[in-house]
C-alpha cells in the first residue's frame, strides 16, 4: 500500500462527437464523481470542422453539441463539484471557453473557471518543418496549397495545467482521447511526467474510457453467444482509481455489463502492436494488462510496469484536400432481381465510357452481398430477393462527380424494370469533397500547451 | 476432431487506424488461447482477408488476456475519409474473422449451445 489511498472517480460523458446526451445528466446525478470527461473527436473531426468553416463561414469552430451537452449539467456539476474535462473545443477552445462563461451567466451559476487548452493547431507552419508523411515518404511542403487541417495529438500536460489553476471545466483542441483522463488522474494523484509506468497506467485507464458504452456493454452485443442485457439503456463507464487500484463499473440501474470480455475488446480496439501502444506522454505495453471480475458489473483492471519513456516527437494529422467523391444507389427486388442490378451496371459501365467519365477510383458494390465485406465476401449460395447497386467514384473535379447523378437519375425512365431509387431529392446531394488525412511525426519541442483560464 | 466456426470459441472487435484495420481475436475461455495461436495464423487469416487487404497481415499476441491482434495494412481503400467502401471505417470487418473454421475435439460443447448462465 501507498501513503496515498486517494480515490479518484471520473465518469464518462461521451465517446464520440455525436454519441448519447442521457449519460451525462445521469452520471452528475448519481455518479458522485470528481471527473466527468468528454471525448468529441474522431481522426476526421478537425479536417471536416474545417470543411464546413470554409462552406459556411458561420459555423462555430468547436464542436456544435458544446451547448447543448453542457446546459443541463453545468450548474449541478458547479454544485457538486464536479469538474469537467472536454475536447469539445476543436479548433478554438478559447471560443468553446467563451461560448461556456456564456451558459454559465444565462444559468446563473457564479464564480465559474473555464480554461482553454491550446497548442495543437500547426496551420501552416506545418510546411515550413522540413517534415515528410509517415504514410507515403512525401514531403509536406508539396501539399501546401491542398492542407485544409494540420494538428498535434498532444498530451495530458495542458490539462494538468489548467486544472492546477483552479479550473471547473477544461476545454482543450486535440489531445490524444485517452489524456482527458489521464490529465485528472495526474493531477489528483501526484503523478510525474517523467514517470512512465504512472503516465503507461493512465493512458491505458484513459484508452479502456475513452470510448463511452464501448467498456460497459455497447458494440458489444451478438444475441445468443454475447448477450447485454437492456442495451437501449446502457450505461456509461465509471473508472475507480487509486494509486493501488483501478476498477471500471457503471450506475447500478443502467443498462449494459461490465465484464472481463467487454474490457479485453476495448484494450485492444484501434490499437496495432500491443505491445508498443504509441501515446503523447508515454508508450503503453498493453499486454502487461489483465483483468479480474470483481463484483456485478465491476472489473478490476491489473496493470504491471507498463511503461517506457515516450518519444521526441508528437504525431500530427493533415488534412488534404483530394477532389471529389459521388455515391448514388438503385435498388431491386423480388424475381430476377439480382439479374436486373447486374444488368444495370453494365449500362452505367457503358454510359460512363460514352461521357468519358474522368474517375480516379471507381466501385460498384451489390449492398446486401459483398457491400460490407467487399472482395472478400463468401458467394452467393441463393439469388437474394432484394438487391442495392451502390455505386460510388472519386474525381478531380466537381463536374466529373456530378456525372454519376446526371447517369443515375435517367435510369428512372430508361433502366430496367423495375429500378427504385435512393432517395435524394436534394442537387449534389451525394458529392462531398474528399479530405484525406496524412499523418507525420513533429519534434515535441514545437508544440507548447497553452493554457488560457477564463472567469 | 470436427471443424467449428472461429465464433464458438471466441469473440472479435474490429477498428481503424487510417488506412489500416485491426481485428482482435479474443478466448471466450483462456484454456482456448492455445487453440488461437495454433489455429488462428496469418495465413488463415490472409485466406479471409487477402482479397482486400492491399499491405501486409501482422499477428500481436497478447497472453494474458487470451488474445490476438491482427493488422490489415491498406484494407480501408485509402482510410476513413476518402474510402470509396460503404463500410469506410472498417468496424464490420470483425465479423469476417468470426467464419474462420478451427479444429477443436468431438467433446467440446460449443458456445451457441450453451446455457446463458455457462455463457457469462
Amino acid at each position: 500500500m501507498s501513503a496515498n489511498n486517494k480515490m479518484v472517480r471520473l465518469g464518462c460523458a461521451t465517446g464520440w462527437s455525436r454519441d448519447r446526451f442521457e449519460p451525462a445528466a445521469d452520471l452528475i446525478e448519481r455518479g458522485n464523481l470528481d471527473y466527468l470527461c468528454f471525448d468529441s473527436m474522431s481522426e476526421v473531426t478537425m479536417s471536416a470542422a474545417q470543411v464546413a468553416r470554409m462552406e459556411h463561414s458561420d459555423t462555430a469552430p468547436y464542436d456544435p453539441y458544446l451547448e447543448m451537452r453542457l446546459t443541463p449539467i453545468l450548474k449541478s456539476a458547479k454544485e457538486r463539484g464536479v469538474r469537467i474535462i472536454t475536447n469539445q473545443g476543436w479548433l478554438d477552445p478559447q471560443a468553446a471557453a467563451r461560448k461556456v462563461l456564456e451558459i454559465a451567466k444565462s444559468e446563473g451559476i457564479r464564480n465559474l473557471k473555464v480554461a482553454a487548452v491550446g497548442g495543437a493547431l500547426l496551420d501552416d507552419r506545418i510546411c515550413d518543418l522540413g517534415l515528410r508523411f509517415v504514410e507515403t515518404g512525401e514531403a509536406v511542403a508539396d501539399s501546401r496549397e491542398r492542407i485544409v487541417s494540420a494538428e498535434a495529438y498532444m498530451g495530458a500536460q495542458g490539462i494538468v495545467q489548467a486544472l492546477r489553476d483552479g479550473a471547473d471545466v477544461v476545454i482543450t483542441s486535440r489531445v490524444a482521447d485517452a489524456c482527458v483522463y489521464l490529465g485528472p488522474l495526474a493531477f489528483e494523484l501526484g503523478w510525474s511526467f517523467e514517470d512512465h509506468h504512472a503516465m503507461a497506467k493512465g493512458m491505458i485507464i484513459g484508452h479502456l474510457m475513452e470510448c463511452g458504452a464501448q467498456v460497459s456493454g455497447g458494440y458489444f452485443a451478438d444475441p445468443g453467444y454475447k448477450d447485454v442485457p437492456d442495451l437501449h439503456n446502457v450505461g456509461n463507464p465509471i473508472a475507480e482509481v487509486s494509486d493501488d487500484s483501478v476498477t471500471i463499473t457503471k450506475l447500478e440501474g443502467t443498462g449494459g455489463l461490465v465484464s472481463e470480455a467487454t474490457c479485453k475488446e476495448q484494450l485492444l480496439y484501434e490499437v496495432q502492436d500491443p505491445g508498443a501502444y504509441l501515446c503523447p506522454d508515454v508508450i503503453a505495453d498493453l499486454t502487461r494488462v489483465s483483468f479480474r471480475q470483481a463484483g456485478k458489473d465491476r472489473v478490476e483492471v491489473l496493470i504491471d510496469q507498463a511503461g517506457r519513456p515516450r518519444t521526441n516527437t508528437l504525431k500530427a494529422l493533415v488534412g488534404i484536400q483530394e477532389g471529389y467523391m459521388a455515391e448514388e444507389m438503385v435498388l431491386f427486388a423480388g424475381p430476377g432481381a439480382m439479374a436486373r442490378a447486374q444488368l444495370t451496371q453494365e449500362i452505367l459501365k457503358k454510359r460512363f465510357e460514352m461521357n468519358q467519365l474522368n474517375a480516379s477510383e471507381l466501385r460498384m458494390d451489390y449492398v446486401g452481398l459483398n457491400g460490407v465485406h467487399r472482395e472478400a465476401s463468401p458467394r452467393p449460395v441463393n439469388d437474394p430477393y432484394e438487391v442495392v447497386l451502390r455505386i460510388a467514384l472519386k474525381t478531380q473535379e466537381r463536374h466529373e462527380a456530378d456525372k454519376l447523378r446526371k447517369e443515375v437519375d435517367p435510369l428512372a425512365v430508361n433502366g430496367v424494370s423495375g429500378t427504385g431509387k435512393w432517395a435524394t431529392s436534394s442537387p449534389s446531394a451525394r458529392v462531398r469533397p474528399v479530405i484525406g488525412l496524412y499523418s507525420t511525426l513533429v519534434p515535441r519541442d514545437l508544440l507548447v500547451a497553452e493554457v488560457q483560464v477564463l472567469s | 476432431m470436427k471443424t467449428i466456426a472461429l465464433r464458438e470459441i471466441a469473440h472479435a472487435r474490429s477498428g481503424e487506424k487510417g488506412n489500416d484495420s485491426n481485428v482482435s481475436v479474443i478466448a471466450y475461455d483462456m484454456a482456448d488461447y492455445e487453440v488461437l495461436c495454433q489455429q488462428v495464423t496469418v495465413q488463415a487469416v490472409k485466406a479471409l482477408y487477402g482479397p482486400i487487404t492491399r499491405g501486409t497481415i501482422v499477428r500481436y499476441e497478447a497472453p494474458r488476456i487470451g488474445a490476438l491482434n491482427f493488422v490489415l495494412r491498406d484494407v480501408l481503400e485509402g482510410g476513413r475519409s476518402r474510402t470509396l467502401a460503404f463500410d469506410e471505417s472498417g468496424k464490420a470487418l470483425s465479423s469476417l474473422m468470426l467464419t474462420l473454421p478451427v479444429v477443436v475435439s468431438d467433446e467440446y460443447v460449443i458456445r451457441s449451445q450453451r446455457k446463458d448462465h455457462e455463457r457469462q
